[in-house]
């Protein structure tokens, strides 16, 4: 018995050293010394990057996300573009030139003589015309996109002048009408090509578009594998050609995981990734990893219920306003956002046109909690309610803040505002719920107080955030359900959305924000920024806040 | 009762089950108010006509029972709806991944099973001896690591400090997949005799189907060896000794027959719920499978994609044990199917 329990522990001791070597071997490499050299770029001559959201469809005419619109950008043309980080110039792209005419309602485009269709067609106005009339009478089935030319353009207003020059007659002059034409709704198509592959039907999709699309851009789709990946190559016969160092394949990954994505970049596999605000501690400061931060057009914004069934009081611009002071924008920006994000003065976003229209860019409210007690007190709604010794406004009525489950930073920015409500003594709760149900919640009912909401841009164009945030539901917008009307708002809003002299239009959208910012409907809390980290050895790239990922432009080489 | 009778049944089954399976689901993911078409629409910048033609096509105009009506007619028709978020059918969605997963289900008891069933069995002819010991730990760690714990471990260790491993994916980066013929891309590479495929696939299949197959072994190890033990002190046993012969027969032909039933139904049920998707595995290691696809469902509030996944794996399951219970007869001769 003495020896089978020396054997037994001898084995047993055996046993735990080959467990100890396993974990110590997978563990070896957290002390080692990094080498100092730089290390050799992994497929130098193709651009990977990792990210999460596989695309939807590679059509155009239907595409209205951003994992669509990614490889959308690197198939097809635009007439207009952007470049690099400018968010203020349009350039030319398949158009050479453009004019408008004094009332703004025609547009005139010239084209490129040299362009080509990756199959070979040579690409001629008849396609701009096509492809914008195919946008209007497929309607865009799957996503509703069509609405972006929708607003100032019907399948009449395209007329082919001669091969190289087309003209658009807007149904309405529209401020934002170019601003519309670098987007991927307003790409250009091969009309013959796509005839031949099921043509066009008013309000039905083109499934072989969907998925074998086929551009004048720099790259061709190689293949798309669902949830995996899409592989882009060279287009051998783009008008823009291949001088210089451009990649020759791109490939967009898709995975879930962060830690997947982290150790990708590392491990030089991924030349971009995206890694959550809480990841970032294990990219920044890694060796041979660049870590930016960029303003992006993302908005964190509080939506107030003004018709709210459960709470009159909102309905009253002064509490709404008291309510503005209420938010403690610094510290949730620290917090919620670790540091990355940055004030918002309006409904306008930063580096978007005509921002400065809102109190000269700067935010009108600061966290002051004793000025929105006094505009409280003022407006006659002193605390008259005891709750256990504590004394509340609104006779105990409690705001309920609601806000998508799992939404951390929703969550960090409500659990904030809820201790400051207390503080001027107003009672309120929390209440996280599925994306569907707040859904349904907002927009069919008004059994909601508060939502914590987001929105990013659709088209480089104020239009695209002032109408749906603070016009009404008269003028088809009110986007968030708030009940906010202003007639004098929704006039100026109209002003600036139709008007193309800049003049008119920052006129209208300053007098629209002067009214609608001592009555808000809304809280704008933050601009995001977008961390991008990526690879040393990629050189050339540049963050654009309405065309980000133009892969033809960057390069893998060490400075 | 006969075997082919035996195995009807049981399929006829499948009807009941996946009613129940329908309408359980179908209840759960319906109750709740909310608006799945202006979710499926874009949310707040859906356009009311997408929104409208979403209702109609999921029938969220018309009563509960009407829509559940709707939803068994269509799965009748084998139309399992349309995942919004891949805009696409969830049929098709379901055929590329269930293959991914069945691929790296089959590789994962490929390790499992063979190194599970010896592990065991010397576990248990050995006992209380070295090599005892070490099954015993290993079967020890691998029932109680956590498996996201072992895979990004061995992600950090193969794919990062020592990069002899591919990090993630069913194929290098780029690379194409085989002409779909099976969905499995180990039989497709040599059916259409892509080497470069192949050996792709099978390096990219090591460590996910190790860390899937490794809870899996320790499982089955531990199983075989209990059973072993337990057939081994049995008379009939000692009788075969007594009466000379082999221990080689004793174990292999007397013991190990009668010990694998336990086996046999843990293997089986874990071969079907591996089927469903090994939702951790497949996230960390990005394998497009079906557990992965089930999460981003289940998340994306994706309804249709979820009862479709939620059906075909209640499916998988009925069959899984179908083929246990065939197995019991073909190890042991005295199991009747059907009970007699």
């Amino acid at each position: 018995m003495g020896s089978f329990k020396k054997k037994d522990m001898k084995a047993g001791v055996l046993a735990i050293i080959i467990c100890a070597m396993f974990i110590s071997i997978a563990f070896s490499g957290c002390t080692q010394q990094q080498d100092e050299e730089k290390p050799e770029i992994k497929n130098p001559t193709t651009m990977v990057r990792y990210d999460i959201g596989d695309a939807k469809t590679l059509d155009p005419a239907d595409a209205y996300d951003t994992g669509s619109s990614e490889p959308i950008f690197q198939i097809y043309d635009t007439l207009v573009t952007y470049e690099g980080n400018n968010t203020k110039t349009f350039y030319p792209c398949l158009a050479t030139d453009w004019s408008v005419s004094d009332d703004s309602l025609t547009w005139t485009f010239n084209l490129r003589h040299d362009v080509k269709f990756s199959n070979g067609n040579d690409f001629t106005a008849e396609d701009v015309k096509y492809s914008f009339d195919r946008v209007l009478t497929m309607g865009a089935p799957e996503s509703g996109v069509d609405w972006i030319l929708g607003q100032c353009m019907d399948t009449n207003s395209t007329t082919v002048i001669d091969d190289y020059t087309v003209q658009i007659q807007l149904t309405q002059s529209y401020g934002g009408f170019l601003a519309l034409m670098p987007y991927t709704v307003a790409a250009i198509v091969d009309k013959d090509y796509v005839e031949a592959n099921g043509g066009v039907v008013a309000g039905e999709e083109n499934v072989w578009m969907k998925e074998h699309p086929m551009g004048t851009g720099p790259y061709v789709l190689d293949h798309w594998t669902r949830a995996t990946e899409i592989v882009l190559n060279r287009n051998p016969t783009y008008w823009g050609g291949w001088e210089g160092n451009h990649p020759e394949r791109v490939v967009i990954k898709y995975a879930d995981e962060p830690a997947t994505r982290i150790l990708a970049l590392k491990n030089g596999d991924a030349d971009f990734t995206y890694v959550p605000y809480a990841n970032l501690e294990d990219v920044i400061g890694e060796k041979g990893i660049v870590v930016h931060p960029f303003d992006s057009y993302d908005v964190a914004l509080l939506a107030i219920n003004t018709k709210a069934t459960n709470n009159e009081f909102l309905a009253d611009g002064q509490v709404r306003k008291a309510l503005s002071y209420a938010f403690d924008y610094d510290t949730a920006i620290d917090t919620a956002w670790n540091g990355y994000a940055s004030r918002l003065a309006g409904a306008i976003p930063n580096g978007m046109p005509y921002y400065e229209t809102q109190n000269n860019g700067q935010p009108y409210y600061d966290y002051d909690l004793t000025i929105a007690e006094q505009i409280l007190d003022d407006g006659g709604y002193a605390k008259d309610y005891d709750l256990d010794g504590t004394m509340y406004r609104f006779n105990g009525t409690t705001i309920r803040l609601f806000y998508n489950a799992g939404n951390s930073e929703r969550e960090t920015m409500a659990v904030m505002f809820r201790a400051a409500l207390d503080e001027i003594g107003i009672l309120s709760s929390i209440i996280a719920e599925g994306w569907p149900q707040l859904l349904h919640r907002m927009y069919t009912t008004d059994d909601w107080d508060m939502m914590f909401i987001g929105w990013g841009p659709d088209y480089n164009d104020p239009d695209d955030y002032i109408s749906p945030f603070i016009g009404s539901a008269d003028i088809g917008q009110d986007t968030y359900n708030t009940g906010y009307m202003n007639a004098t708002v929704d006039e100026n809003i109209l002003e600036g959305k139709y008007s193309a002299d800049s003049a008119v239009r920052a006129a209208a959208y300053k007098a629209a924000y002067d009214i609608y910012i001592q009555e808000p409907s809304m809280i704008f809390l933050v601009q995001r920024q977008y961390i991008r980290p990526w690879r040393d050895w990629v050189q050339n790239y540049s963050y654009n806040p309405v065309r980000e990922w133009y892969y033809y432009d960057y390069y893998k080489a060490y400075p | 009762m006969k075997t082919w009778e035996f195995i009807v049944r049981r399929l006829l089954l499948l009807i009941p089950v996946i009613i129940g399976v329908t309408i359980i689901t179908f209840t759960v993911s319906h109750v709740i108010p909310a608006d799945p078409a202006r979710a499926f629409a874009g949310g707040p910048k859906a356009q009311p006509d997408v929104i409208e033609r979403i209702t109609k096509e999921l029938h969220l105009d018309q009563p509960l029972w009407i829509q559940y009506f709707y939803y068994l007619n269509d799965i009748v028709h084998l139309n399992l709806g349309k995942s919004y978020l891949e805009s696409r059918p969830v049929v098709d969605s379901l055929a590329q991944y269930f293959p991914a997963t069945l691929e790296l289900t089959i590789f994962s008891m490929l390790i499992a099973i063979p190194l599970g069933i010896v592990g065991g069995i010397v576990s248990a002819i050995r006992r209380n001896k070295l090599s005892d010991h070490i099954t015993r730990i290993i079967a020890i760690v691998g029932y109680s690591l956590p498996i996201f714990w072992l895979a990004l471990m061995l992600q950090y260790a193969f794919a990062y400090q020592f990069p002899i491993l591919p990090l993630e994916g069913r194929l290098a980066i780029g690379m194409n997949a085989p002409s779909s013929i099976t969905g499995l891309y180990v039989v497709d590479s040599i059916i259409t005799g892509n080497l470069d495929t192949l050996a792709s696939t099978l390096y990219h299949l090591i460590l996910p189907a190790f860390t899937l197959g490794f809870a899996t072994l320790a499982l089955i190890l531990r199983m075989t060896r209990s059973s072993m033990l337990e057939v081994m002190g049995m008379d009939y046993i000692r009788t075969g000794r007594a009466k000379g012969l082999s221990e080689r027969t004793v174990i292999y032909k007397h013991a190990l027959r009668n010990a694998l039933i336990p086996t046999v139904t843990v293997t089986g049920l874990s071969f079907g719920g591996l089927l469903g998707g090994a939702v951790l595995t497949e996230t960390i290691f990005n394998w497009p499978g079906m557990g992965r696809f089930a999460a981003r469902a289940v998340l994306g509030f994706d309804f249709s994609a979820v009862m479709g996944f939620t059906i075909l794996v209640a499916i998988i399951y009925v069959v899984a044990n179908l083929i246990v219970d065939i197995l019991y007869a073909v190890i042991d001769p005295r199991v009747k199917l059907g009970g007699g």
